[in-house]
């Protein structure tokens, strides 16, 4: 084939029945409603981590962290290490690393869900009781910007909701905001079908 | 920077099985990202689509003074440029079967902001909403500046 032939069309593609449990991303079926949140979750003379934008859904919400580095510090690891998915975050002994960001929310009745819990066999069992929290994308600008989507799946019951930071390597203590979970509750109230009337195509 | 966040989630384009969304717009001072989001009918059975597919859902950002961009082929600024492109320019990081993530270089003048968008591969005519764009100036004022006139540490 010359580089002036387009390439071979795959054959055709085949019809998927399967689809992703609710509880590991936002409904594809709903508008969310936005809670206009801009928190400075942690902010030390070199390192801080953001988190804004929570999109509620009635299953959950999701909203972004910005993790910024204000310039590189020789020796510093350079891994954001701010997700576990091949296992990298972990040493031999289980314990995760210190350039493993942790990342957690907290509900006023006890309940939290955070990043040192990851279950990826998604695929299997049954859904798992909520809150579940789950990194669902993530995108480096640069050396010193990142962005990280997170999916909390189940909704925090009236009082406050707090979100929880911690970064060793980076030199940021455990550190926590709080916001009234009555925001996301309307904003989740606010969010809206798209196909309302509609059940099947 | 923090960015400020745009309190609107819209809805661009609905068929009978697919919808396209702005969702997570969020503001800087030189400019906006946001989610070019693509839903699918829960009922509708997911599909094995081709990469090359992805990329013909067509996006493109109109100010109220007519300027415009898009995530079309070029032409882009070159690397060696140090000068920064005239704004408006659009940049989708990300491109997938569910759309993708976008960062538009340049705030808009305040009037009407218009989302277009279109993929005939998955039958999304031409469509589009606008949103105000004094929200996304109001938003970037409230942009929060991490460390400012802060002398770096030695």
């Amino acid at each position: 084939m010359s580089a002036s032939e387009p390439p071979e069309l795959p054959e055709e593609p085949s019809e998927v029945v399967y689809r992703r449990p609710a509880w590991v991303e936002p409904p594809a079926d709903v508008v969310p409603g936005i809670v206009p949140v801009e928190l400075i979750l942690a902010r030390t003379p070199q390192r801080a981590i953001g988190l804004s934008g929570i999109r509620a859904y009635p299953t959950g919400f999701g909203c972004t962290l910005h993790l910024r580095l204000r310039e590189d510090i020789p020796g510093e690891q350079s891994n954001f290490g701010a997700f576990n998915m091949f296992g990298d975050g972990v040493d031999p002994a289980g314990e995760f690393a210190d350039y493993y960001l942790r990342f957690g929310v907290g509900f006023a009745d006890g309940r939290k869900a955070t990043n040192l819990v990851q279950r990826h066999d998604f695929d299997e069992g049954p859904a798992p009781d909520p809150p579940t929290l789950w990194i669902i994308r993530w995108e480096g600008y640069d050396r010193l910007a990142w962005e990280l989507d997170v999916w909390v799946y189940g909704l925090p019951p009236p009082g406050p909701l707090a979100f929880v930071v911690e970064w060793p390597a980076r030199g940021i203590p455990e550190s926590r905001v709080e916001i009234d979970a009555g925001l996301v509750l309307e904003a989740a109230a606010r969010a809206v079908p798209i196909w309302p009337d509609q059940d099947a195509p | 920077m923090v960015p400020g966040v745009v309190p609107v989630a819209l809805l661009v384009a609905r068929t009978g099985t697919h919808a396209v969304l702005i969702d997570g717009l969020l503001v800087y001072p030189t400019g906006f990202d946001f989610d070019l989001a693509v839903r699918r009918h829960p009922a509708l059975p997911r599909h094995q689509t081709d990469p090359r597919v992805w990329h013909e859902l067509w996006l493109e950002v109109r100010f109220a003074d007519g300027r415009s961009a898009d995530n079309g082929p070029g032409p882009w600024p070159r690397p060696d440029d140090d000068r920064p492109p005239d704004p408006p320019l659009l940049y989708q990081s990300v491109i997938g079967p569910d759309g993708g993530h976008v960062w538009l270089w340049g705030l808009p003048p305040p009037g009407p902001l218009t989302f277009a968008c279109q993929w005939p591969s998955e039958q999304i005519p031409p469509s589009q909403a606008e949103l105000d764009a004094g929200l996304v100036l109001a938003a970037a004022a409230r942009a929060q500046t991490l460390w400012p006139a802060q002398a770096v540490s030695p």
